[in-house]
């Protein structure tokens, strides 16, 4: 008797209990298992398997990763993705520090409009970016031809922009904000009394910058450094337009599957860029663990800026210089798109055809890249917000390693998620490659850690107790989370899904190896327009998506404010 | 030695979005060796004059004086000046050694001087064991890091020391015993020291002068005897401990002797009033003045014929040594509450009693014009 008592009991107990929160939240975890650990460990073992061979233990073998000590292509790609990521943290570093500190600490006019036209390089497509420095500094580029007039006299000649040097160059540009902006933040935030108090000891300013200021800064300046470089080795459009003969590793990936269907050795590819990466991340957690300061001060006085009229010269010399260097892909399409060629000094045979034909030509590609952005957006949204509310305030035992699940993407370059997508779904029972379903998958997964960054910092300010107050008011989890959680991270999440939806407008080293004839978006149709030469077409089409992508995020800032602009430091 | 230091008409306007006169020309003279209080309420423009003093704002008018030397335009790193923030400001990138030496590396001193001055330096901190992990200091507690930032401002023998509150993020247990600290180091070491503060207790318990600031304007300087006893306007009456206030009318002036009609009641009090030149010159009968009296000279009692005027009391708190009583006047429709503190509980009142007010008729001070005569 006694026992069924008990059982009677624990049923009861057991189906009083609210199950609403396990179910609901069961489902993004799901998803991010079958379309993110599943297709990663798939690829994973592939790339211990020959290309045709069955998934057995009798088939494996090293041939995949051997390539790397045996073809000299292999070896190259991986010695220029090494050379042009190093060398492009460099330069993003040596030019953008100084930047960052000139507009942090020198008192000039229009730090607002540098502070905002200094992020217009992020949102610009970096491919439309490397095709306007081809006009520019092509074999038949305009500022490549006045220079070699000029060159030309001294018997010299500047080489056109492809190669490893043109890689590095617009790849500097692109990323320069991310170190601008970081840099330009620890500057602004570190602690004032830090600094009058080695004054008063003393020091001088060089020396006060040496041994305080600069100290201060590197955890920023190392995050900065790391986005950089992941940005860097996994950035596919640029030297697809730029590299000529120079292979990086994601151009290694898209040539061996596009070329062969050789997922397999893709696979291998893969790993060894993510191997790369994640040592870069070690080597960065390394350097920067030691000196993870409370840096923020939370005294009200303010950084004295500099007035000497020399140093805020330099400083306005040096930061026009830098915006009309980032920004001449920006000024080039715009003025491209109006007219059929540029050879030479002048465009010539102004014509607004180019923008005429867009209706014939690309309609499906604009409607395919909207439809697949906005869908893509609000699945991300809901994933990413529930993630993010699982590890902030159910904290289950494995938080950590969801955390670590969701956040991969944001390191893996974008042509590794389309290859593991396809060694998972490619093949077998579950075959949706080519349909609008593996794009929209590739690009939810690639973009959850944004939504989840952003609701997860919501959710870290949003004061536990308000939830607490309303549960012993007697609201179940469901109605405390539709009215008091969600409207209070409402914010976050819509910054997260404007952020993903913007970028997602413009993504390409994902989708260059998953679209089809009929799921072809935008970027891919310029990246082709750029292969084939038609430069007119690539600039009106790429005028049409800029225009768009800066709207969005205009409204952006416009609606949701300061926080959002922020977050494009993480994203 | 160190020098004494001079301020001459020291004016400072901010001019932001608005103009902010944050001193309106001070003149004063701190002695050499002295710990000098600057004390007043948030905006009285105490810390601008000690950052002023430090070199880290420039002056709109007036000249500084450290000794003869003219300091006014030199910038602060060439002062040989130490300074304590209230954040302490201590370098977290640093050890705890290295945060000590920096003033010493900045002066270029040979690697065994550094360390003799430092072991020395952390020993009258009362800190020598700390050297031995020398951990960060963000690793400390705030009373060590206190400690750290005391020797680290003064292990370079500056001319001056500036403290800017720098107990005011300790809890309140560790602030009294830090106090005495930071006044036993100053003695040891003798500099003449620059102490802002905006608790009026701290600064009475441990400033040789204060200088009681309010509006950009010193109100009083003197010994922390002086301005509780001899307040020179009701400001400071008020802001050093507490004065209850009732106006009134001269009726007689005598020495040593003055009748003083209360203008509530009509009822006249005969007060002892030790006369001086100034005091007789200015005291003339039929002349409108405020009688101030401290809490601890009032007396109330339950007998209506033991008081000069009756009131409500409001709230009773027993402060250990003595009990206050905020009484709320029922003559007075402005409600300015009275307080009184005694010694001892006054048996059977309690909270909304009336009770009845009287005067120790010898210790009560008289303003004119808000200055005392």
């Amino acid at each position: 008797m006694g026992i069924i008592n008990n059982l009677k009991e624990f049923i009861l107990e057991q189906s009083k209990k609210d199950y609403t929160p396990y179910l609901i939240l069961s489902v993004p975890l799901l998803f991010l298992v079958i379309f993110l650990v599943w297709p990663l460990g798939m690829s994973i073992v592939k790339a211990f398997v020959l290309r045709g061979n069955e998934l057995i233990l009798d088939n494996f073998t090293f041939v995949n990763f051997q390539r790397f000590f045996t073809s000299s292509m292999y070896q190259r790609s991986l010695r220029n993705s090494f050379v042009i990521s190093f060398s492009v943290v460099f330069f993003t570093l040596l030019i953008g520090v100084p930047m960052g500190y000139f507009v942090a600490r020198v008192e000039m006019p229009f730090k607002k409009l540098i502070l905002s036209l200094g992020i217009l390089p992020i949102i610009t497509p970096a491919f439309v970016g490397a095709f306007s420095w081809v006009i520019l500094l092509g074999k038949q580029g305009v500022v490549r031809y006045m220079v070699n007039k000029v060159l030309g006299l001294l018997g010299l000649s500047l080489p056109p922009i492809y190669g490893l040097f043109g890689i590095i160059f617009t790849m500097t540009l692109t990323y320069l904000p991310f170190v601008f902006l970081l840099s330009h933040g620890a500057f602004k935030s570190a602690n004032p009394l830090l600094e009058e108090s080695a004054m008063i000891m003393g020091a001088s300013q060089s020396r006060i910058l040496r041994t305080i200021t600069m100290p201060l800064i590197l955890p920023s300046l190392g995050a900065a450094s790391i986005l950089v470089f992941i940005r860097a080795i996994g950035n596919f459009g640029i030297p697809a337009v730029l590299g000529g003969q120079q292979y990086v590793l994601p151009t290694l990936i898209y040539f061996r599957v596009n070329g062969f269907w050789d997922l397999n050795g893709a696979s291998a590819i893969a790993i060894l860029s993510v191997i790369i990466v994640v040592i870069a991340l070690t080597i960065q957690r390394k350097i920067i663990s030691a000196r993870e300061y409370e840096t923020i001060s939370t005294a009200s006085s303010e950084h004295k800026l500099h007035r000497h009229p020399f140093i805020k010269a330099i400083a306005i010399i040096y930061c026009s210089l830098v915006l009309l260097i980032s920004l001449a892909p920006q000024i080039t399409i715009i003025t491209m798109s109006f007219f059929r060629q540029w050879i030479g000094f002048l465009p010539a045979g102004f014509t607004l055809e180019n923008y005429k034909i867009i209706p014939q030509i690309a309609s499906k590609a604009i409607k395919n890249s909207l439809f697949l952005a906005t869908s893509a957006s609000l699945l991300t949204a809901l994933i990413g917000t529930l993630v993010a509310y699982i590890t902030e305030r159910r904290r289950p035992k494995g938080a950590i390693l969801i955390d670590f699940t969701v956040m991969t993407p944001f390191v893996l370059p974008g042509i590794v998620v389309s290859v593991a997508l396809l060694s998972a779904f490619s093949s077998g029972p579950i075959n949706i490659s080519g349909t609008f379903l593996i794009l929209m998958i590739s690009f939810v997964v690639r973009r959850t850690p944004y939504v989840f960054r952003s609701v997860a910092a919501s959710l870290t300010q949003l004061d536990e107790a308000l939830e607490e107050s309303s549960t012993i008011s007697g609201a179940s989890w469901y109605y405390t989370f539709r009215k008091v959680t969600f409207p209070l991270i409402l914010p976050g999440i819509i910054a997260g899904s404007i952020l993903t939806f913007a970028t997602l407008l413009q993504e390409l080293s994902t989708s260059i190896l998953l679209y089809s004839a009929k799921t072809q978006t935008l970027p891919i149709q310029i990246y082709n327009a750029v292969a084939d030469g038609d430069f007119g077409v690539a600039s009106s089409l790429s005028v049409l998506l800029l225009v768009t992508v800066f709207g969005v995020v205009y409204l952006m800032n416009v609606f949701v404010g300061e926080s959002a602009s922020s977050s494009f430091k993480l994203g | 030695m160190c020098p004494n230091i001079i301020y001459k008409d020291v004016a400072k306007r901010f001019e932001g979005k608005e103009i902010v006169n944050a001193l309106k020309g001070v003149s004063f003279e701190i002695e050499k060796g002295e710990l000098f209080c600057l004390l007043g309420p948030s905006g009285c423009g105490k810390t601008t004059l000690l950052r002023i003093s430090a070199g880290l704002e420039s002056l709109t008018t007036g000249q500084i004086f450290y000794g003869k030397k003219d300091i006014t335009t030199i910038p602060p790193f060439r002062r040989n000046i130490g300074m304590v923030f209230q954040s302490f400001a201590l370098y977290p990138h640093m050890s705890v050694f290295e945060n000590v030496a920096y003033g010493l590396r900045v002066r270029k001193e040979p690697e065994d001087i550094v360390k003799k001055k430092i072991t020395e330096i952390m020993e009258l901190v009362g800190l020598p064991d700390v050297l031995r992990r020398n951990p960060s200091p963000t690793a400390l507690s705030g009373g060590q890091q206190q400690r750290i930032a005391i020797a680290r401002a003064l292990v370079y023998d500056p001319e001056i020391l500036l403290l800017d509150e720098p107990l005011a993020s300790l809890d309140a247990k560790l602030r009294r015993y830090m106090r005495a600290e930071i006044r036993r180091i100053q003695k040891t070491t003798n500099i003449t020291t620059i102490y802002v503060t905006h608790d009026q207790e701290e600064a009475m318990a441990i400033g040789d002068r204060l200088a009681i600031m309010n509006n950009g304007l010193v109100e009083q300087i003197g010994t922390s005897d002086q301005i509780y006893h001899y307040p020179d306007n009701m400001f400071v009456a008020n802001f050093i401990g507490k004065m209850n206030f009732f106006p009134g009318t001269i009726q007689e002036v005598q020495e040593n002797h003055c009748k003083i009609q209360l203008e509530h009641n009509q009822k006249i009090l005969d007060l002892f009033y030790k006369m001086n030149q100034k005091r007789k010159q200015e005291m003339s009968k039929g002349k409108k003045i405020i009688l101030g009296s401290r809490p601890e000279k009032l007396t109330i009692s339950t007998d209506p014929e033991d008081g000069l005027f009756s009131g409500r009391i409001r709230i009773i708190q027993n402060l250990g040594k003595v009990t206050r009583y905020e009484i709320t006047p029922l003559w007075d429709s402005k409600n300015k509450l009275i307080e009184v503190d005694m010694e001892g509980k006054l048996p059977g009142a309690k909270e909304g009693d009336t009770v009845y007010i009287n005067f120790d008729r010898n210790n009560t001070l008289l303003f004119s014009g808000k200055k005392a005569i």
